[in-house]
């Protein structure tokens, strides 16, 4: 009896905190789009004649395959060409399994199911590929399946297409009314469901690989995974999209889920906007209306209608693109500048690391002919900073690619805390608490500096997975704000804290750096690999990174910086690595390896250390 | 052995035409790093501009088209493929490349694509059309075949394998021995070294879409009278030429050929040759090496496919 008292006290207090979290977001336009949908939800109602109520519902459908879509567009930047073919997937399957008796709604559960499947299998092939490539196959698969319906008349019903017998869904009698207010909440809650996912870690882990997938692997991004992910879920919401329809249409019609469909919901994506929640609802509403408009001039022309539509959808999204525009919703945003919500408390001493061993021994690297690395040797203490010099071709950046582990070596071992992790992914190595930064081109230029720095700090996370925060689960919450607080935590320690609301790419290029070294620092390395901080830094942010490593060091952090400035160097390196054409020339402190007459020769001869 | 030869000239005229599609794909994808997705339809547009010049949009037999007319038609629709070719480039493709942006070409090349289908469509409304053919292939033989070394052989189906090849090896030669191909290699490899050592990218790679555009659309043309043609016809010679471009990783054009032109033989086998006693049938011709070349995708993507994460 206790225990339920107190489940249910918890329940309450979440509920409690949910409806505070709630009125701090609620901005006008959340009013807005309420009362969007009470307006939409009545218009059946309020207009007396049920003519073109179907043709609503559909709508509404439609709308529901395009806000899938436009998750693995515009949150997961996967180009699909496919989305049409989920639909597909989803109709067949309801039409056959209602015909086999399955009930209404889990004939339509099912289609999403299988449309899932299949998303799960295209996506498995395509999550690695560069987006040229995505392009290509999703547009072949499209293909692929709307041939072998026409090949198959058994799977598709042929020309007459497969009869679905209308069943009652939830006990009520499937009126194009009912169908209409069914595919309005279906969409809400996919708007909704867009809105949650794409602010949580989740979400933005999605956006920072679209952006810059070298910069999110290097934060242990599992960017395979999570597009995968973000595929299938947009098939599985196009597929039930498509096992509701079908069964609105009473028919399956094969000819229905060509590429056409598939081209109609990326443009209801593009024009809409695809980076945006609500872009895809306003691009189906606008075909709607253009399909209106075609109409009209098939009755003046005496024409097709199909073919009037066809060509102003066409004509359309080329105006759009040609234009330059990123769509209808962010146009209008940019009407009513928002701000954006900050007052994010940065959690003290969250930021806390144990220092690692990290050894590598005899690392090797050929490119071809060309030997980059002939041998190399390096030691990492915690609380001690290490520089790797060496002129340029030296083999610096290597042997850095070879210690994170974004290159296999052709010989040697890498071990972090005496585990050898030579075999490890960058991800892994990332998780075990070895991370680097990249020479340049790395922070997520469309994300703020606080949401970078979250990309960073997802990499600890535990229950903040993509279900989780789609139904945003107490402890999902929790642990986003803990991740947010951490994030905010790493701005505040290279001293950002001021930009976290200002996106990283309108970022001076020095401050980009040191975003990069905090997105880093959120993962909660034991040892950090930092490439080329000083980059184009001034005399004044030259000794705010100075002061920075200094603080890492303190805080106990194995650092290795690889390093062109030598004043820098020499003002924080414990101990100097000094590469020449592939080899360790010398090791030391800054004074011995300054000394060193063979560095003096090679590489120091021309300049003063 | 009857079958099989009559299987491999089928299957060739069909590949050959796929293969100078898979050319065309080859090359745009070289030198810009796109998909020209409006490639099929475009080449659609240059055989229904044929149709439309030599017979007008009516029912027409094989026979009752004077050749001067045929000649006027198919060379207008090859200019108006190598015109609209090079001008989908410069309206849909260039805009976006500076902006690094992905869906902008994408969605631009298929709304072009789209659009071009719409309006053959509403001009040609008719499921297939009969296209009128030149050459009395019919009175060569024993209405049209001849039997050589006992297997029946249709002597349409060489010619038009014979001209595709042509064209495949005529396009090779521009790109590998000719200035204007020399400078295309060289956009290919760098296009920003290309345009400081002066080689005029503005216009050569826009000149390369239309004759990769002209060039298709020609063995199109050549290929048309072999069956009844309708607006998808085009649409799916892109798909099958994108297949065979990927397949051979947007290779040279002689490779591309090579790809396209295994395409349709494989098909012309899976539709007429018994596997283990069953015949497949047609309905497995275009389905089977779709889904292999998908297979092959995403089980051994080429290294240059993969996204760089460093």
């Amino acid at each position: 009896m206790s225990a339920v008292g107190g489940a249910l006290g918890r329940t309450a207090r979440a509920f409690r905190d949910v409806g505070r979290e709630v009125r701090i977001d609620w901005s006008p336009l959340a009013w807005l789009v309420v009362a969007a949908l009470v307006v939409a939800a009545l218009v059946p109602i309020v207009l007396p004649s049920s003519v073109g109520t179907d043709g609503l519902a559909d709508t509404g459908y439609l709308a529901l395959a395009a806000v899938g879509l436009g998750f693995a567009v515009g949150i997961g930047g996967i180009p699909s060409l496919a989305q049409g073919a989920f639909v597909g997937v989803g109709a067949i399957t309801a039409a056959h399994a209602v015909d086999a008796g399955t009930p209404a709604l889990a004939a339509a559960l099912l289609g999403a199911a299988l449309a899932a499947v299949g998303g799960l299998v295209v996506g498995l092939g395509l999550a690695r590929l560069r987006p040229v490539y995505v392009v290509a196959a999703t547009w072949l698969a499209t293909w692929l399946f709307s041939v072998a319906l026409g090949a198959f008349p058994s799977l598709s019903g042929g020309a007459r297409g497969l009869v679905v017998a209308p069943e009652s869904i939830l006990g009520l009698t499937p009126t194009p009314t009912m169908h209409y207010e069914l595919a309005l909440a279906l969409v809400a809650l996919a708007v909704l469901g867009h809105h949650m996912l794409a602010r949580s870690s989740f979400g933005l882990s999605l956006r920072a690989a679209a952006q810059r997938p070298a910069g999110a692997a290097a934060l242990g991004v599992p960017i395979a995974r999570v597009r995968l992910i973000a595929f299938a879920g947009a098939a599985a919401v196009g597929g039930l999209a498509g096992g509701l329809s079908v069964q609105l249409a009473a028919v399956a019609d094969p000819q229905a889920y060509d590429s056409w469909l598939s081209f109609k919901l990326l443009v209801a994506v593009l024009v809409g906007g695809a980076a945006t929640t609500l872009g895809p609802v306003a691009g189906v509403l606008a075909l709607g209306g253009l399909s209106l408009a075609a109409d009209l001039l098939a009755n003046l022309t005496g024409a097709d209608q199909a073919r009037f539509g066809t060509l102003l959808s066409a004509l359309l999204l080329l105006v759009v693109l040609t234009i330059g525009s990123d769509g209808i919703v962010p146009a209008l945003d940019r009407l009513y500048p928002r701000s954006r919500a900050g007052g994010v408390q940065p959690l003290p001493g969250v930021v806390s690391q144990d220092g690692a061993e990290v050894d590598a021994s005899g690392l090797a690297k050929r490119f071809g002919g060309v030997v980059a690395l002939r041998s190399f040797d390096l030691t990492l203490r915690g609380g001690r900073v290490a520089a790797l010099i060496g002129p340029n071709g030296s083999g610096k950046t290597t042997a850095l690619r070879l210690v994170a582990g974004t290159l296999g070596p052709d010989a040697g071992r890498v071990s972090l805390n005496g585990d050898d992790v030579t075999e490890a992914s960058t991800a892994d190595r990332a998780r075990r608490g070895l991370v680097r930064t990249l020479q340049n081109d790395a922070v997520f230029p469309e994300l703020t500096a606080l949401e970078n720095a979250v990309v960073g700090a997802s990499l600890r996370r535990r229950h903040g997975g993509a279900f989780r925060a789609l139904i945003a689960s107490p402890k999902a919450r929790d642990e986003a704000r803990l991740t947010r607080a951490r994030a905010m935590a790493a701005l505040e320690t290279v001293g950002l804290e001021a930009q976290a609301d200002r996106l990283a790419g309108t970022l001076s290029g020095a401050e980009q750096r040191l975003l990069m070294i905090a997105s880093a620092l959120a993962t909660e390395p034991s040892a950090l690999l930092v490439d080329e901080p000083s980059a184009g830094a001034g005399p004044i942010e030259l000794e705010r990174l100075a002061a920075l490593l200094g603080r890492l060091r303190e805080r106990g952090l194995a650092v290795l910086v690889v390093e062109h400035n030598l004043r820098l160097v020499r003002a924080i390196a414990d101990e100097v690595v000094v590469l020449d054409a592939g080899l360790v020339l010398a090791t030391g402190t800054p004074d011995d390896v300054a000394r060193n007459e063979g560095v003096r020769a090679a590489y120091l001869g021309r300049r003063q250390l | 052995m009857q079958v099989t030869l009559q299987v491999v000239v089928t299957g060739l005229a069909a590949g050959g035409v796929y293969g100078l599609v898979a050319i065309g794909f080859s090359l745009a994808f070289r030198l810009t790093g796109t998909i020209y997705l409006a490639f099929g339809d475009l080449i659609g547009l240059g055989v229904f501009t044929t149709l439309l010049v030599a017979a007008g949009t009516g029912p027409v037999t094989q026979t009752n088209v004077p050749v001067g007319r045929f000649v006027l038609g198919a060379v207008l629709g090859v200019l108006v493929c190598v015109v609209v070719a090079a001008g989908g480039y410069l309206l849909v493709v260039e805009p976006f490349l500076a902006r690094g942006s992905t869906l902008g070409w994408a969605g631009g090349t298929l709304a072009l694509a789209f659009g071009i289908h719409a309006l053959l469509d509403s001009v040609f409304p008719r499921p297939a059309y009969v296209f009128p053919d030149p050459i009395p292939f019919r009175r060569v033989g024993e209405s049209g075949f001849v039997t050589v070394a006992g297997a029946t052989v249709q002597v349409r189906a060489l010619y038009v394998a014979a001209v595709a090849l042509f064209l495949a090896l005529v396009v090779a030669w521009i790109v590998d021995r000719t200035r204007v191909g020399r400078g295309l290699q060289a956009i290919a490899a760098d296009p920003e070294g290309a345009r400081v050592v002066g080689v005029p990218a503005t216009w050569l790679v826009p000149l390369a879409f239309g004759l990769a555009g002209g060039v298709a659309a020609l063995a199109a043309i050549t290929a048309a009278p072999s069956a009844p043609v309708s607006v998808e016809t085009g649409t799916l010679l892109g798909v099958k030429g994108l297949a065979a471009a990927l397949v051979v990783r947007f290779g040279s054009p002689l490779l591309a050929f090579a790809a396209g032109a295994a395409l349709g033989l494989v098909e012309a086998a899976i539709a007429n040759v018994h596997v283990a006693g069953a015949q497949l049938g047609p309905a497995y011709s275009t389905v089977i090496p779709l889904a292999l070349v998908l297979l092959v995708l995403a089980l051994w993507p080429p290294r240059e496919a993969l996204e760089a994460i460093e």
